[in-house]
């Protein structure tokens, strides 16, 4: 009895664990992205590049420590990640600035799927920040942010 | 005569065996807290009062939107896109409304009675961008109640009226049409 509780502990600290470290990867794949399109903008878009990037740095710092904290390894982030499209513009780096944050969402959206109510919570708030920048670099809203199609 | 006192023993040993057998399957009912069968039918379960709640709340953010779009025609351009994406969570959501027909509940509540439009159409817009900001909280609220499915799609709803709200407080309506401000 006392095994198989110990056994369903772990199995619910190992999906926290998953999904954290998609959540790191996601933020991991951001940080390097921003990057990219940063490169391309200039004055106000540059600043909420710039903006954007530290908060997703900051992101990362804390996803690995809530890892660790849990007993593993934190993934490491990919020494380049290939864009979607060719970043070679304004237009191109504020699209790509959009998909990330998307990605990022989808990925908080795994935590909120857990039985831990503190990650749930942790993960809609993300996803609410993330929606925001996802919006304002888009122009539009959009009714549900980080749920694919067929889940609706 | 000996055939039959064995049989009646036999008989006798098998009762014996028997009226306790028959007697485990309550005690193990007991031990075990099944539902009382006279106990009247049980009420929806969490995740089904937090889904309720949901399109209640949703519900009433629609209403506020018409309320508004009738006082202030003007912002229709406006306040359209926000609009249909409530109506899109109001769908969502009572798509996943099935009652089962022994569950009994309390008809939902009617939105609270309609306020007076607010005195300009930018305090119109700040009215709705509040709405949605304590809305948007008040689905994280219900999040540890839902089941994950559900949650997973509050937490969406939510991040859109976060999105909602963020673009509400940029909006001026005295640029687009003097007449509306």
């Amino acid at each position: 009895m006392a095994r198989r509780a110990r056994g369903r502990e772990n199995a619910v600290g190992s999906a926290a664990i998953t999904a954290l470290q998609s959540v790191l990867a996601a933020e991991n794949a951001a940080v390097y992205g921003y990057g990219l399109a940063g490169a391309q903008l200039s004055g106000g878009q540059f600043s909420a590049a710039q903006q954007d990037w530290t908060v997703h740095r900051m992101a990362c710092a804390a996803l690995s420590a809530m890892i660790t904290e849990r007993g593993a390894a934190p993934g490491a982030a990919a020494v380049a990640y290939r864009p979607p499209f060719p970043v070679t513009g304004a237009g191109a780096a504020v699209s790509l600035a959009a998909m990330l944050e998307d990605g990022v969402i989808r990925a908080y959206l795994g935590l909120v799927a857990l039985d831990d109510q503190a990650l749930r919570a942790f993960g809609a708030v993300r996803m609410q920040a993330a929606a925001i920048r996802a919006a304002s670099w888009r122009g539009s809203t959009t009714a549900f942010p980080g749920l694919p199609a067929s889940a609706l | 005569m000996t055939e039959r006192r064995a049989t009646a023993r036999a008989f006798s040993r098998r009762r014996i065996l028997t009226v306790p057998a028959t007697m485990l399957p309550v005690a193990a009912i007991a031990a075990c807290g099944a539902p009382d069968l006279l106990a009247p039918p049980p009420g929806p379960s969490p995740s089904v009062r937090t889904l309720r709640a949901s399109i209640t709340a949703e519900q009433s953010l629609v209403d506020a939107y018409q309320r508004i779009l009738a006082a202030y025609p003007a912002l229709a351009a406006m306040l359209h896109p926000f609009l249909s994406q409530h109506d899109e969570h109001l769908a969502q959501l009572k798509g996943r409304l099935v009652i089962p027909p022994h569950v009994k509940v309390t008809p939902l509540p009617s939105p609270s009675a309609p306020a007076s439009p607010p005195a300009s159409a930018r305090a119109a817009i700040t009215m709705l961008g509040d709405a949605e900001r304590a809305a948007a909280a008040a689905q994280l609220g219900r999040l540890a109640a839902a089941t994950p499915s559900l949650a997973q799609l509050l937490a969406s709803i939510a991040a859109s009226e976060a999105t909602h709200a963020m673009a509400l407080s940029s909006l001026n309506p005295a640029a687009l049409n003097p007449a509306a401000g």
